[in-house]
C-alpha cells in the first residue's frame, strides 16, 4: 500500500468515531427534539385551520405562510444571529430546536389536516350519535385512523429533517457536519470527509424508512387491503 | 316518549323541513316513508342532532329543546339529547380500528364512563343478542354488511338509549342480507325498544309499525296505524307513492 492511500485510510478511520459520536450526541437529538416538538404545533396548528375560528385559523395560515415561505437557514440566522440584537440570547442547541420545531410544525400541521380531512364525515357522526363530544370523537375515532394515513408522508418530513439539521453547522452547532468541516480543515481532504459524513447520514435515514415501514406496517393491520 | 312540534330545516335556501308535527309514543315503533328528496333523513337526523333545526321544538322524554333561527343550541343540550337517542347508519358507520366489540365498549367506556369489564360484559351480551358472539374479535371489514349492520344496532343499544333511529338501515346491503338486519330490529320492536325507522321495507313497516308516516315535500302528508296508510289510505299523494313501489 502506498503512502497516499494509507493516510487517507488513516483519516477514515479515525475520523469515523469523531463523526458518529457528533451525530449520535447532536444530530438525532437535535432530531428527535424538534420532530417530537413539531409535531404538537403542527397537531395545534392543523386544529386551529380546521376550528371554523376565523382568528385562529388566521393565526394558523399565517405562521404556514411565513416558515414555508422563507428558507429555513435564513430562519436559523434570525434566531442565532439576530434575537441578541433586541436582548434575546440563546445558545446554538436552543436556536437549532426552535429553528426546526417551527419548520415541521408548518409543512406537517398541512399533513395532519389533510389527513383529518380523508377521514369520513360518517365516522363523526358515528361518534357524535354515541355521545361524543368534538375532543372524544377527535382523540378516540379519528386521529387514529388519520395517523395511517399521516405516517408516509411525516416520516418523509423526518427523514428531510436530518439532513436538514446539517444546516445547524451554520450556527456553530458541533454536530455531524460541523465536525466534518473542522476535520477537513486540519487535514485538507474535503471529498473523503464530507463522503464519509454523508455515509453517516445515509445510515441514520436508511434506518428512519425502516422504522417507517413498520408504523406503516403496524397502522394498517385493521384495514382491508 | 317523541313530541315534534312545528320543526323547520333550511340548507341556506333550501327549505327541507316545513313544518313537521309527529308524536311516539314509548314503546311505538314509528316507520317513516316516503320519496327520497322528500325530508325523512333529514328529520331523522334532526332527532338527534346531526342536524340542528332551524325552528320549532322537539321534546324527547324530560328533554325539551326549542330552537330559534341564528341561535345554536347549548353543548350540554345537544350531549344530553345524543345520550337518549342512538343511531343506525345506512352505511353502518362502524369505526374500522376497532373489533366488533371494541366498537360496542367505545362509547360506554369514554362517554358513560363504565368500567372496561362492565363495558366488556354489556357487549358481549348484546353481540349475542344479535347473533354475533363469534364474530367479537373481528374488524369490521372482516364481516358481512349484514353482519356490520347487527353490530351497528348493537353499538347503538350498547348506550341504553331511550330511542333508537334508524337510517335507511338495509339499503345499501345485498338482498339476501336484508332479513338478518329486519330479524334483529323486529326483535327489538317486540320487546318494547322505541323506535323510528326511516326504511324502504314496506313489508317490514306493515308487519312492526305501530305507526307509518308518509313525508313528502317536507310536510307529513298522511299517518296511521299501516293497516290504514296501506289498505285505506286517504291522500292522492300516499296512494302515488304506493303505487309506485308495488310496480
Amino acid at each position: 500500500m502506498d503512502d497516499r492511500t494509507q493516510r487517507i485510510l488513516d483519516i477514515v478511520v479515525n475520523s469515523f468515531l469523531p463523526l458518529l459520536k457528533a451525530g449520535v450526541e447532536f444530530t438525532v437529538p437535535l432530531a428527535l427534539i424538534s420532530f417530537a416538538l413539531g409535531l404538537v404545533v403542527a397537531l395545534l396548528a392543523a386544529l386551529a385551520r380546521l376550528s371554523g375560528n376565523r382568528v385562529l385559523s388566521g393565526i394558523a395560515r399565517f405562521y404556514v405562510w411565513i416558515i414555508r415561505g422563507t428558507p429555513l437557514l435564513v430562519q436559523l440566522f434570525i434566531i442565532f444571529y439576530g434575537l441578541p440584537s433586541i436582548g434575546l440570547t440563546l445558545g446554538a442547541f436552543p436556536s437549532a430546536v426552535i429553528g426546526f420545531t417551527l419548520s415541521v410544525g408548518a409543512y406537517g400541521s398541512e399533513i395532519i389536516r389533510a389527513a383529518i380531512q380523508s377521514i369520513a364525515r360518517g365516522q363523526w357522526e358515528a361518534a357524535y350519535s354515541v355521545g361524543m363530544t368534538y375532543s372524544q370523537a377527535l382523540r378516540r375515532i379519528v386521529i387514529p385512523q388519520a395517523t395511517r394515513v399521516a405516517v408516509p408522508p411525516l416520516a418523509n418530513s423526518f427523514i428531510s429533517l436530518i439532513k436538514d439539521t446539517s444546516l445547524a453547522a451554520a450556527i456553530t452547532m458541533t454536530e455531524l457536519f460541523r465536525v466534518a468541516q473542522q476535520i477537513t480543515a486540519t487535514t485538507y481532504e474535503p471529498l473523503v470527509l464530507y463522503s464519509e459524513a454523508a455515509v453517516i447520514y445515509l445510515i441514520f435515514s436508511t434506518v428512519l424508512s425502516w422504522v417507517q415501514g413498520w408504523l406503516e406496517n403496524r397502522f394498517s393491520r385493521h384495514v382491508a387491503k | 316518549m317523541i313530541q315534534i312540534r312545528n320543526l323547520h330545516k333550511s340548507f341556506d335556501d333550501l327549505h327541507i323541513l316545513k313544518g313537521i308535527d309527529l308524536e311516539v309514543g314509548s314503546g311505538e315503533t314509528v316507520v317513516i316513508i316516503g320519496p327520497s328528496g322528500s325530508g325523512k333523513t333529514t328529520l331523522l337526523r334532526c332527532l338527534n342532532l346531526l342536524e340542528t333545526p332551524t325552528s320549532g321544538s322537539l321534546e324527547l322524554g324530560a328533554l325539551h329543546l326549542t330552537f330559534t333561527p341564528g341561535k345554536p343550541l347549548r353543548r350540554d343540550e345537544t350531549l344530553a339529547l345524543r345520550r337518549e337517542t342512538g343511531m343506525v347508519f345506512q352505511s353502518y358507520n362502524l369505526f374500522p380500528h376497532m373489533t366488533a366489540l371494541q366498537n360496542l365498549m367505545e362509547g360506554q367506556v369514554t362517554v358513560l364512563g363504565r368500567s372496561k369489564a362492565e363495558a366488556r360484559e354489556k357487549a358481549l351480551q348484546l353481540l349475542k343478542k344479535v347473533g354475533l358472539a363469534d364474530r367479537a374479535d373481528m374488524y369490521p371489514h372482516q364481516l358481512s354488511g349484514g353482519q356490520q349492520q347487527r353490530v351497528g344496532i348493537a353499538r347503538a343499544m350498547a348506550m341504553d338509549p331511550k330511542v333508537l333511529l334508524f337510517d335507511e338501515p338495509t339499503s345499501a346491503l345485498d338482498p339476501e342480507l336484508v332479513g338478518e338486519v329486519l330479524r334483529v330490529m323486529k326483535e327489538l320492536a317486540q320487546e318494547g325498544m322505541t323506535m323510528v325507522v326511516v326504511t324502504h321495507e314496506m313489508k317490514f313497516a306493515r308487519d312492526v309499525a305501530d305507526k307509518v308516516v308518509f313525508i313528502d315535500g317536507g310536510v307529513v302528508v298522511e299517518q296511521g296505524p299501516p293497516e290504514q296508510v296501506f289498505e285505506a289510505t286517504q291522500q292522492e299523494r300516499t296512494k302515488q307513492f304506493l303505487n309506485k313501489l308495488s310496480v
